[in-house]
């Protein structure tokens, strides 16, 4: 059984009083495209500083491809880094800034060079070397930023949030490129990022992180159909947000009332009559109909409502439905459905399994 | 008509009003009186009168003769030292106050300018008064028994501190402003990609503050190379520097052309170091986007 | 977040004591001289038998009254000239466009690349020879201005980059003729700047010995007189003149920092 290429065990690092990371273990192989997911201030950045040897922890050991690196600085650690501002070095050309890391370990120039050519066919950077960075389009900074990273074949690459400066094109074009230079190389990617539609669209394993604790961590369909929390459920999928009073429990069916509503819901562990339960419905997995069709079965949920708008997202679109009880909610289906109308009646159903529900535990997040 | 209010309303013309008043004073009574010492250098002087009979006596004595060769060399040499130190010992200050002062960064730079405004009489007073041979060093040295130091009292090393003690402000200074622009974070990257601090420094912060610290240096050379109220005080009889005797001329024996060639002499050296340093400056190399201003 | 390497810690600690070693060196001269010049026993002052001597020899010194107003009327007459020039010139600059901005740019630093004594020298020749100028309180400012005139200049240019012109844009807009909307909008907002630049031209000039000695011709300033007395060895009226000019200094170093503390926060934090 070899090493993981990257071993977290009980990491912590406390900033005046904060608990920026909380025992946090992890486990990475070399094969992996890994992504720190979470909102600002969840630690994650820390925890990748932590692991980059630009912060120590207070407790915990960190190690990189078999070895107990936890003390040892940055440089010594043998790893790459793409940083969010690119932050290439302004004084050096492309070639230097890619070859740095590799001047730094002592290469001789040949062997630099070889370096050199070879990550930038990979990036498609070739002709570039002798540019400044101010020089360089965004796309091209990024571009350069990740050879450096790569360039020495690193035992793991950090990436700090590295798409977040580019528009929605570039980034569209980088992930895809990012997930092949991954799979290429396997080199294992540790990606911190707050976007979670990046993470579910590059990552084989993610960790959904708050307040300095992993919430969940497993392959990304795991957590995007099965959120072990309720932050997990929130953050993943914008789903719809509902909240309501358990009224009865029977099986493993729970009768929620919303707003008046009657909903029948997956009855969460320990749920008792009057308990307060949020229970979280993602887009997709409401069905939406016109009044006259009929497509819903028993024991599913089924409402009525008006649409009140619909958006065109491109391969699909999202309807807005106000329903009797005044809430509303978002159901993403297909474009141009003809018996749905804006101003128009409208049914919408579900499975009660559809959605996720979780006590409320008073005001976590 | 129409025409001048176009004119007036030009941003080239408002340019020129504005700036013009100053360049001319500057040129009025800055360059010209600079262009005039060039050509009495080549008059010659009679009873304390400047006569304009055109020679290079005057170059041929300061370029020939070895005792001002001497001087010259002397000078350089106190002024390539100087600077040196200045730098060795203006850096790590200005790093600390940059990287660390955090709020307070003002207040300790201003106090490390602050001596420079007292003038350069009162200052020169101040470190004899440590320094001198009945000064409070020495003096205390021999309260406690012990021998007076030789080697700091009339010595071309008093000269030295003297002088650092007059001009570090400079080199903190135009350190400290250049460190203000300069992104740390590009450290961590550094560091990251494998380079000891040393290294980084080497790479990274020293390359990038180059243009700030090349102005530190050449505000440190000049008043250093032309001193001499500090070797005056301090440097003791073979403490003498160039601008001594320079300025012997224009005082007693009121030797007005030769003195003016020394000036050109003075003024072309410092134009040349000037000149070196500014090879050593290439923009793209010190990090500069175009950016700023 | 300021990352702090653990072997960072002793370069740190090294570049503090550096910090305080320099702090002390260029103070503890200072201090001692204006402790000293309260003290009868000015060669070893421990324990110090305290005076006013000093202080009554220096008031009664001949030319102390007039070489202190000479000074200060040099200083006066520099700081003014230099302040309106560098004011003017750094909005022109900074305001309007021009392919000639890096020519002036370089025109108004030079004189900090000569060396005092060139300017000296030379102002003392040309302003005789060619001006019929003789050495007198006129002669000595308008030599001291082009070196504080770059100071001043750069002063007034570091406030100067933080305005706004989009307001001047404005001013514009609503009527304001440029002199107007300077009177009106850009001067009530730079002054501490300006104010600034004056003072600091008037310390230099007041302090300056190696261009005004030149310049002044018989006339008094303070450091010629202390330059005079300095030749014949150090007399203690020497360390009540430096206590005086150092507590004129200090009061006026005082009242700059507020200034551009005020600069600050009337300017605000602009972008980055």
């Amino acid at each position: 059984m070899t090493e993981p290429a990257l071993k977290l065990e009980q990491v912590e690092k406390t900033f005046d009083k904060v608990r920026a990371v909380d025992k946090v273990s992890l486990e990475v192989d070399k094969g992996e495209f890994f992504s720190l997911l979470g909102p600002s201030g969840s630690g994650k950045t820390t925890l990748l500083r932590i692991i980059a040897g630009l912060e120590t922890p207070g407790d915990g050991n960190v190690h990189i491809g078999g070895h107990d690196v936890t003390r040892l600085p940055p440089y010594a650690r043998g790893i790459g880094m793409v940083f969010q501002d690119f932050l290439l070095f302004p004084h050096k050309i492309v070639s230097e800034n890619i070859t740095f890391p590799l001047k730094m370990q002592g290469l001789p120039p040949s062997k630099q060079e070889e370096q050199l050519n070879w990550v930038l066919s990979l990036v498609h950077m070739e002709g570039y070397e002798d540019r400044y960075p101010h020089q360089l389009s965004g796309g091209q900074k990024q571009r350069v930023a990740l050879a450096r990273g790569l360039v020495s074949r690193p035992d793991i690459l950090l990436l700090d949030e590295p798409l977040a400066n580019l528009d929605l094109e570039l980034r569209k074009e980088m992930e895809v490129e990012m997930r092949r230079f991954q799979a290429e190389l396997e080199i294992p990617f540790i990606y911190v990022t707050h976007n979670q539609e990046e993470a579910l669209t590059l990552s084989t394993r993610m960790a959904v992180m708050n307040y300095g604790k992993f919430e969940q961590v497993g392959a990304k369909l795991d957590l995007y159909n099965n959120p072990n929390t309720r932050f997990v459920a929130s953050f993943l999928g914008s789903p719809n947000h509902i909240n309501g009073q358990i009224k009865r429990v029977e099986d493993n069916i729970a009768n929620l009332d919303w707003k008046g509503f009657d909903l029948r819901i997956p009855a969460p562990a320990h749920a008792n009559s009057g308990d307060d339960v949020d229970y979280y419905l993602k887009h997709e997995r409401i069905h939406i109909q016109s009044p006259q069709d009929s497509g819903s079965v028993k024991g599913e949920n089924r409402l009525e409502g008006t649409l009140r708008d619909i958006i065109f997202k491109g391969q699909h679109s999202d309807y807005f439905v106000v329903l009797k009880n005044g809430q509303e909610l978002v159901v993403s289906a297909a474009t141009e459905i003809p018996s749905l109308k804006i101003g128009h009646s409208v049914e919408v159903y579900w499975p009660p399994e559809a959605g996720d529900a979780y006590l409320t535990e008073g005001k976590v997040n | 008509m129409i025409s001048f209010w176009k004119l007036r309303q030009s941003p080239n013309f408002r340019f020129a009003i504005l700036t013009m008043p100053g360049a001319l004073f500057l040129l009025t009574f800055f360059v010209l009186p600079l262009i005039s010492i060039l050509i009495y250098s080549f008059w010659r002087t009679e009873s304390y009168q400047l006569i304009a009979d055109w020679n290079i006596e005057n170059y041929k004595t300061i370029l020939t003769q070895k005792t001002y060769l001497t001087f010259i060399w002397r000078s350089l040499v106190m002024a390539v030292s100087v600077s040196l130190a200045c730098l060795v010992y203006a850096y790590p200050v200005a790093y600390l106050v940059a990287k660390h002062g955090g709020r307070y960064r003002l207040i300790l730079v201003l106090l490390t300018a602050a001596p420079f405004f007292t003038g350069i009489i009162l200052r020169v007073t101040a470190i004899q008064q440590i320094l001198g041979p009945i000064g409070l060093l020495n003096m205390a040295l021999q309260t406690f028994g012990f021998e007076p130091i030789q080697i700091l009292m009339y010595s071309n090393v008093a000269s030295a501190i003297g002088l650092i003690y007059l001009w570090i402000p400079f080199m903190v200074l135009a350190i400290y402003l250049s460190l203000l622009n300069f992104n740390f974070e590009l450290l961590e990257v550094a560091y990251v990609n494998g380079a000891k601090p040393w290294r980084a420094f080497v790479e990274i912060t020293w390359p990038l503050n180059w243009i700030g610290t090349a102005i530190g240096i050449v505000l440190v050379f000049i008043p250093t190379f032309a001193a001499f109220v500090t070797p005056r005080f301090l440097g003791g009889v073979n403490g003498a520097l160039y601008g001594n005797i320079l300025e012997h001329q224009f005082g007693a024996t009121g030797t007005w052309a030769l003195g003016s060639a020394m000036g050109v002499v003075l003024f072309l050296i410092c134009l040349i170091f000037i000149m070196i340093i500014w090879r050593t400056i290439n923009l793209q190399r010190s990090g500069y986007t175009g950016e700023e201003l | 977040m300021a990352v702090v390497v653990p072997k960072e810690r002793v370069v740190i600690t090294i570049q503090s004591i550096l910090l305080i070693f320099l702090y002390l060196f260029l103070y503890f001269p200072i201090f001692f001289i204006i402790f000293v010049s309260f003290v009868d026993n000015t060669v070893w002052p421990f324990p110090p038998v305290f005076t006013w001597e000093w202080y009554e020899r220096l008031w009664i010194m001949s030319d102390f009254h007039v070489g202190f107003l000479n000074s200060f009327l040099i200083g006066v007459g520099t700081g003014t000239l230099s302040s309106i020039f560098a004011a003017s010139a750094a909005i022109g600059l900074l305001k309007y466009q021009s392919r000639w901005r890096g020519l002036f740019a370089v025109l108004y630093l030079s004189p900090l690349f000569v060396a005092g004594i060139l300017i000296g020298i030379s102002s003392l020749m040309f302003h005789r020879n060619v001006l019929g100028l003789p050495g007198n309180l006129t002669s000595a400012v308008l030599a001291n201005t082009p070196q504080t005139l770059s100071f001043a200049f750069l002063v007034i240019l570091a406030q100067l980059t933080r305005y706004d012109w989009r307001m001047d844009e404005a001013a514009m807009v609503f009527g304001a003729r440029p002199a107007r909307c300077f009177w009106e909008i850009t001067l009530p907002t730079i002054w501490p700047s300006v104010l600034g630049a004056f003072l600091v031209s008037f310390i230099l000039a007041f302090n300056n010995l190696e261009i005004t000695f030149y310049s002044v011709g018989a006339i008094a300033t303070l450091p010629t007189i202390a330059w005079g007395t300095l030749r014949h060895g150090i007399e203690p009226e020497l360390y009540s003149m430096a206590a005086v000019i150092n507590g004129l200094v200090f009061l006026i170093l005082i009242t700059l920092f507020f200034l551009i503390r005020l600069g600050f926060i009337r300017l605000g934090y602009r972008g980055q």
